[in-house]
This record gives structure tokens, C-alpha cells and sequence, in this order.
């Protein structure tokens, strides 16, 4: 009687814990929780000061609000109207440079909010964050890179002003092209230093937002959980991003790929989760070439410091736990500069081709305002990521002085002028520049430097690499041989 | 095991890749050449051909047998000394750098409809260019003392087999190494900079157009015991096996003559050709009386050393002397 109590006791065990295991397999949280957190969240509250009802301690909301208020300004770079006598587009800018969208008034501009092929779940900033904005949290250091002076912040608002005032945003006479500058450089400005520089440097240590006590009072997330969501939603990543490939990522930011967006397949993108922004979109454009890993080893990094970060259940980071946080932090950030690094080589390589065109079309006398149209967006690229490599957590001052003198202020333009300062009232100074041939000879010496002092694998646009795979070709080994 | 891998790496690579010289293809196609010349021009039948191509008394004589030995460890002391050597890359890079900075030669923007073109004329031109540095760096070795001490390794040979190549002493090998990183880069920076991602080499096999004939036409019968010689004027155009069989000559009439590689225009110009018509070729080596350590290996290493010091010792003294000479005739 009683082993057949038993048998039935087991079999009821068994039941239940195969009917436990089976829902969890098939539920979304449960294949979250399969694979050991292959996705960024959901992550159990550990605050121990908190009593309310919220099961998921991560928030990211006001850092996916400041992505948008990114892709907002790009957009609107691009609008700019000398004939305005209102300066409506400069307003317009500042509102998303400046605003804190608690009203749920400012519209999300890009991803479109209308579109059918690709549908997204926010309509409104303030629906991910209404304390969010930009101008807030923008480098507050003098910027070198850039003439006058200025701070990072004060740099973004005079490109805005610039912008609202050219048309199309792009200042033909200078070489300026706003929607790229503003957009690389804010990038840097505000979501990588943002990150490296803030949340994952002071306050990943002990002193700073422990981890026994909640972000700010009532919050139910701990010093440390917070800090390093904040630096996640910089990253830009869609929390399921280890599910994805790097062409599906990229495809993501593009608005492409619908089905690889919507993780929890309730038909729309929730642009909090499951969309890719600014800096890990560009990591995922090298890595789909295949030499790179930069999207996978950042987001991996991350997913593993905030289960390290959980692991502790509210309790302070021992010394151990912090210096293997250190160790992440070391991975995320060193890979994050070589990812805007990779840029800047990418775009000095597009700035030398495009010479090589502005150079025939001054012998042909034909395909000028292609050419310039070009070489301008992509001087514009090169100097927004230039000026973004600068504001993360060190100073490499030998390195981005050599850059911004290769580069210079401005574009070399085909009349050999550039911009090399700016005058009290903020117009443009202007000199006479090198030839072309040295412009160009400064855009190889940009990629050397780069591949020197960063650990470059996609080097995507190598002027010299033709060069390279010439004398590769040959393959000639050394040996002692006789003719 | 490792270090042991990448000798054997080498040692097939330079038997299985196209780009090299002792490729078995070139070999066979060698071997090909020589039983239709001494079938179909010497009259030979097939036996007699056949122990003429593989005479054991060459492919085993000492001088051979030195010869491989050289072979093996020349791969082993250039694994060292690669690591240090100057890049084509690098010579390169500077070339290409440097172009920027004059105006004398600009790229060339415009599409033209000869643009196919291109890829050819680089390939021929590099090939060419790359003939008359290695005329210029073998007709150095001859004539400039101290390298004709190093250079008399490769001329020790009393017999020539297509291995013979590798009798090189390594400071030869490291000035061909540069010899060739410079023409490499040089060539490959300027025609970039003109051309830039228009030019590209045309290869067979992977191998260059040019060396791919070359070789496959017979280059290793160069080093070889068949005389296979061309018509006069060719011969004042393209090196043939005989001619540079002369090269290797004892003969003092033969001394300095034909350092050309393919092109023996460079020899027709600085008045160096000895084509082979009313020439024939007793004995190759360096001296009548043969050395009794010449296919000794660690003489063979240690030698151009020896010769090197004697020729400085010799210089120093001699200025030395002078010095006192002339101090001598001013005290008095």
C-alpha cells in the first residue's frame, strides 16, 4: 500500500515538475530563461527596499528616448531654410535637442510611426521617457576638435543653428554637412559618453550607486542595476540581439526586417526592446562583413555583467564582483571605440576616393556637384566619428590632435579653401589649404594612424589595401634562390 | 614540431605552388622540352635521351648533393631572418605616400576605353622591370668584390641541376629578398597611384602571365646539363639555357657575361652577351682545379666570410701603408 502511495507520489511529482518545465520551454520568458539570459531582460527585482509590484528591475526608457531624439535631429538637419525669417527648423532641432518630452507632445520622427511594412509601438518620446533629452547629458568638455572653443554641448547647439539656416542643412560654400555632423558627433557626445564615461566609469565603482540601495529613492532597481541599463539602452542594441545575426541587426536599424524585430510577435516593434540604433547598428554593419564580432562581444558583455550584477540580489558588489565588472566594462567600452575607430577609417578611405572623382571632375569639367555632394557627406561622417572618438573616457591627446589636424576644420575644397576658424559673430574663417594630393596623402596618414593605435579588423575602405592585395597576389616568399 | 611543420610547409610549397620556379609542372614541362630537343634536334633516340636527362652522375654528384643540402637549410635560416627583412608593403606605402606629396605625376581620372588594357600593361611592365633590377643586382654580385665573395657560392656548382637555385649563400638570399621588395614596391605604388583600383596582375595558376611562360618554357633548363641553345637573334633577346650555362662557365672568355635572367637585351646593352653560337661550354665552376672543400656545406657558409675579411684586411692595409707613405715623404 504504501510503495504504491510512493509510485503515485512520483508520477504526481513528475507530472507537475514536466508540466512546469514544458510551460516555461514554450512561453517567451521561458526560452529567455533557457538559454541563460540570451536576451537583455527580463531580470528579477532584487532592490529590497522596494515593495511594489513590478517583476522586471530593468529600465532603459530614457536612453532609448534619447536614441530617438538622435535619429529626430538627424532628420530635421536635413530641413534646414535660409529663407525662414520664423527659423522654425533651428526651434524645431533645439525642441529635440533640449526638450524633456513629459507632456507626451514630441512626435518620433524616425523609425516613421506611420509605416505599414514595418509598425512600431511608440507614437511619443515621452511614451519611453519623459525626463529624457539630449542636451542634458552632452560632453561638457572643450572640444579641440572643433573650432571656438566650445564645449560638446555648445558644439551640437551651433551645428543646430548652422544647420536651420542651410538649405538642406548642407553648406556648400564650407563643406558642411550638417545632418551627418550633427548626427556622429552626437552619437559620441551624448550616447558614448555618456556611457563610457559616466555610467560605466565612476559609477561602476564602490562608492558609487552601490548596489544595496536603490538608483534613487522608491525606484525598484539597485545603484548598479540601473547604471548599467542606462549604459545598455546607449549601446543601442535590441535586448534580443544575441538571437539575431548581424545582417538581421543592421536590417533591424533599416527597418527591413520586421519578423526578426518583433521578438514577442505581437505584430509591432517595441522601440525600447527590439530595435537597432546608432552605434550598434554601425557594429553590425561591419560585423555582417564577417571579419568583425564587435555587436555580439558588446551585447554579450552587457548580458553577462547585469546577471553578475542580479547574482548579488541587492546585496553591495563584492571586490571580486566588481573588478570582474571592471573586466566587462574593459570589453565593452575597448570594443565600442574601436567600433566608431573602424569609422573614421571607414570614412577616411570614402573622403580619399571621392578626391580621386572631385579630381577628374576638374579635369573634365563634368560631374562636380555629384562628386561634391559625396565627398561632403562623407567628410561630414568622418569628422562627426573623428570628433565622437574624443569624447569617451581617454584622452588620447597625441592621437586626436594628430587627427584633427590631418582632417582639418573643414573639407579641402576644390578651390583649395578651408575653413580654419570661426569669427565672434560664429561665421566661418577661411585659408587656403594644401593641394589635393596632400588632402588625400592626410586621409592615408589617418587610416595608418588608426591601425596603429586601435585593434582595426574591418578596416572597411583601405586606400592602400588594393596596395596590399597587389603584393599578396605576387607572393613572393623570402628564400635564397639564384636567377 | 611546429618549427619542423613549416620546413616541410616550404618544402612542398616550393614543389606545388605555380609562383615558384621548381613548381612540378615546370619541372615536368623542363623535362618535356629537353626529350624533344635532343629527339627532334639532336637526332637522340629515346634511351638515349632519357640517360642524358637523368644522368645519375649529375643529379648525384657531390656539387648536387651540396646543392640540396643548401636547399634545406637555407629554408631553415630564412625562417629566422624573414621576420626582419625590409616588406614590399612597406617600401610600398612610402612609395605610395611620398607620390602624394609631387606634382609631377598625377593619377589618371579619365575612362578610356583601353582601360582593359591596363592589368596587362602593369603586368608586363612589372615583369620587365623586375628582369633588368635582377640584371643590375646579378651583374653587381659579379663585379663588386665583396659580393662576388658571397655571389661564388652559386658558382661553385661544377654541376647544374634545376636545384642549383637554391646553392645561394643566405646574405645573397637577404639581397634578393630586398632586390625584390623594392621592385615590388616601387612598381606596385607607382602603377596604384596612377591607375588605383584599375590595375591588378593577370595570372595563370595564380602565377604571374609572364613568369607562368617563362617557367613553363623552360626556365629550369637554365641550370641544367642540356645544351639547348636558340637562333642568334633570338638569343639577343631572350636568354636561352646555353647562354646562361656560359654564365657558369670556367672559361675566362665566359667570365661576366650574360647576367640577363629572361631578357638579354640588358646584355646586348651594356655590352655583357655572349650568345652561343661558336661558344661551348667545357666545365662550369669558378677555378680549372677543383677546391678540396667546395661542396663541403660548412665551407660553403664560412667561405664568403673568410673572402670578405681578406678583401678588408687587404683595403685596410693598404690605406694604412699609404698613410705612412705619404707621412714618410713629408718628413723627409
Amino acid at each position: 500500500m504504501n510503495k504504491s502511495n510512493n509510485i503515485g507520489k512520483s508520477i504526481t511529482k513528475a507530472t507537475f515538475v514536466s508540466t512546469i518545465a514544458f510551460s516555461f520551454m514554450f512561453s517567451p520568458v521561458g526560452l529567455v530563461n533557457a538559454d541563460g539570459h540570451g536576451v537583455y531582460g527580463p531580470f528579477p527585482i532584487t532592490e529590497k527596499s522596494y515593495n511594489g509590484s513590478k517583476k522586471n528591475s530593468v529600465s532603459y526608457g530614457g536612453q532609448i528616448a534619447r536614441q530617438l531624439q538622435h535619429n529626430a535631429l538627424k532628420k530635421l538637419a536635413s530641413k534646414g531654410n535660409p529663407g525662414d525669417p520664423t527659423n522654425a527648423p533651428e526651434k524645431k532641432m533645439l525642441k529635440y535637442f533640449n526638450t524633456k518630452d513629459k507632456a507626451k507632445t514630441l512626435a518620433i520622427i524616425d523609425p516613421s510611426t506611420s509605416s505599414s511594412k514595418f509598425p512600431v509601438k511608440q507614437k511619443m518620446i515621452g511614451e519611453l521617457s519623459g525626463g529624457a533629452n539630449l542636451s542634458g547629458k552632452a560632453d561638457k568638455r572643450i572640444q579641440t576638435s572643433w573650432p571656438g572653443n566650445m564645449s560638446g554641448v555648445d558644439v551640437i547647439k551651433f551645428m543646430i543653428k548652422k544647420a536651420g539656416k542651410t538649405k538642406g542643412g548642407v553648406d556648400t560654400r564650407n563643406g558642411m554637412n550638417y545632418p551627418q555632423l550633427i548626427s556622429k558627433y552626437t552619437m559620441g557626445a551624448v550616447l558614448y559618453h555618456q556611457a563610457c564615461d559616466n555610467y560605466l566609469d565612476e559609477k561602476m565603482t564602490a562608492s558609487s550607486k552601490p548596489n544595496n540601495k536603490p538608483y534613487k529613492k522608491g525606484a525598484y532597481y539597485t545603484g548598479k542595476e540601473h547604471s548599467w541599463d542606462e549604459a545598455f539602452g546607449y549601446w543601442g542594441a535590441a535586448a534580443h540581439t544575441m538571437k539575431l545575426t548581424a545582417a538581421q541587426s543592421y536590417d533591424i536599424a533599416k527597418k527591413k526586417d520586421l519578423k526578426a524585430a518583433d521578438y514577442n510577435n505581437d505584430g509591432v516593434v517595441d522601440l525600447k526592446t527590439e530595435m537597432t540604433y546608432a552605434h550598434a547598428y554601425y557594429a553590425s554593419s561591419y560585423d555582417k562583413k564577417g571579419k568583425t564580432n564587435y555587436l555580439k562581444t558588446v551585447t554579450k558583455a552587457f548580458i553577462d555583467g547585469r546577471k553578475l550584477i542580479t547574482s548579488a540580489d541587492g546585496n553591495k558588489l563584492s571586490k571580486a564582483q566588481l573588478d570582474k565588472i571592471q573586466d566587462y566594462v574593459q570589453i565593452i567600452c575597448s570594443n565600442w571605440e574601436d567600433v566608431i575607430a573602424e569609422s573614421v577609417f571607414k570614412y577616411a578611405g570614402s573622403v580619399y576616393k571621392d578626391l580621386g572623382k572631385i579630381e577628374k571632375a576638374l579635369d573634365s569639367g563634368s560631374g562636380m556637384d555629384a562628386a561634391m555632394s559625396k565627398y561632403l557627406k562623407h567628410w561630414g561622417e568622418l569628422k562627426g566619428f573623428a570628433m565622437a572618438l574624443q569624447a569617451g573616457p581617454d584622452n588620447k591627446s597625441d592621437t586626436f590632435n594628430r587627427l584633427n589636424r590631418m582632417m582639418g576644420f573643414g573639407p579641402l575644397m576644390p578651390n583649395l579653401s578651408q575653413v580654419v576658424g570661426i569669427d565672434s559673430s560664429g561665421n566661418y574663417i577661411k585659408d587656403q589649404g594644401s593641394s589635393i594630393g596632400y588632402y588625400k596623402l592626410h586621409m592615408l596618414k589617418i587610416q595608418k594612424l588608426l591601425v596603429e593605435k586601435y585593434a582595426l579588423k574591418a578596416k572597411v575602405n583601405d586606400a592602400t589595401g588594393g596596395m596590399a592585395a597587389l603584393i599578396e597576389k605576387v607572393g613572393t616568399k623570402k628564400s635564397a634562390e639564384n636567377d | 614540431m611546429e618549427f619542423l611543420t613549416q620546413i616541410i610547409d616550404t618544402i612542398y610549397e616550393n614543389f606545388f605552388d605555380p609562383k615558384k620556379r621548381v613548381f612540378v609542372g615546370y619541372l615536368l614541362s623542363a623535362i618535356l622540352i629537353s626529350f624533344l630537343w635532343l629527339c627532334i634536334v639532336k637526332k637522340k633516340n629515346l634511351a638515349e635521351c632519357f640517360h642524358k636527362i637523368f644522368d645519375k652522375n649529375i643529379f648525384f654528384s657531390k656539387s648536387a648533393k651540396a646543392d640540396y643540402f643548401l636547399f634545406i637549410i637555407n629554408i631553415i635560416i630564412l625562417m629566422f631572418l624573414s621576420p626582419v627583412l625590409i616588406t614590399q608593403l612597406a617600401i610600398a606605402t612610402v612609395v605610395f605616400e611620398y607620390l602624394h606629396s609631387q606634382t609631377l605625376l598625377m593619377p589618371i581620372n579619365s575612362d578610356s576605353h583601353y582601360q582593359f588594357l591596363i592589368p596587362y600593361f602593369f603586368t608586363i611592365t612589372y615583369f620587365v622591370l623586375d628582369d633588368l633590377t635582377k640584371f643590375i643586382t646579378h651583374a653587381l654580385m659579379h663585379k663588386i668584390p665583396v659580393l662576388w665573395e658571397i655571389h661564388k657560392t652559386h658558382h661553385s656548382a661544377r654541376t647544374l641541376t634545376p636545384i642549383t637555385i637554391f646553392r645561394t649563400h643566405p646574405l645573397e638570399g637577404v639581397i634578393f629578398v630586398i632586390r625584390s621588395a623594392l621592385t615590388q614596391g616601387v612598381v606596385i605604388a607607382l602603377f596604384y597611384y596612377i591607375y588605383g583600383d584599375n590595375i591588378t596582375f593577370i595570372t595563370v595558376l595564380g602565377a604571374n602571365l609572364m613568369s607562368f611562360w617563362f617557367h613553363l618554357l623552360g626556365s629550369n633548363l637554365r641550370h641544367s646539363h642540356i645544351w639547348i641553345n636558340y637562333w642568334n637573334w633570338l638569343e639577343k633577346i631572350f636568354i636561352s639555357p646555353a647562354q646562361h650555362q656560359i654564365h657558369h662557365s670556367i672559361k675566362k672568355e665566359h667570365h661576366n657575361k650574360n647576367f640577363g635572367v629572361t631578357f638579354a637585351i640588358w646584355d646586348y646593352v651594356f655590352g655583357t652577351l655572349c650568345t652561343s653560337k661558336d661558344n661551348e661550354v667545357r666545365k662550369f665552376g669558378i677555378a680549372e682545379n677543383e677546391h678540396k672543400y667546395e661542396h663541403n656545406i660548412l665551407y660553403l657558409y664560412i667561405s664568403p666570410f673568410i673572402g670578405i675579411y681578406k678583401i678588408i684586411s687587404k683595403y685596410i692595409l693598404s690605406r694604412f701603408q699609404n698613410t705612412n707613405k705619404k707621412t714618410f715623404i713629408i718628413k723627409n
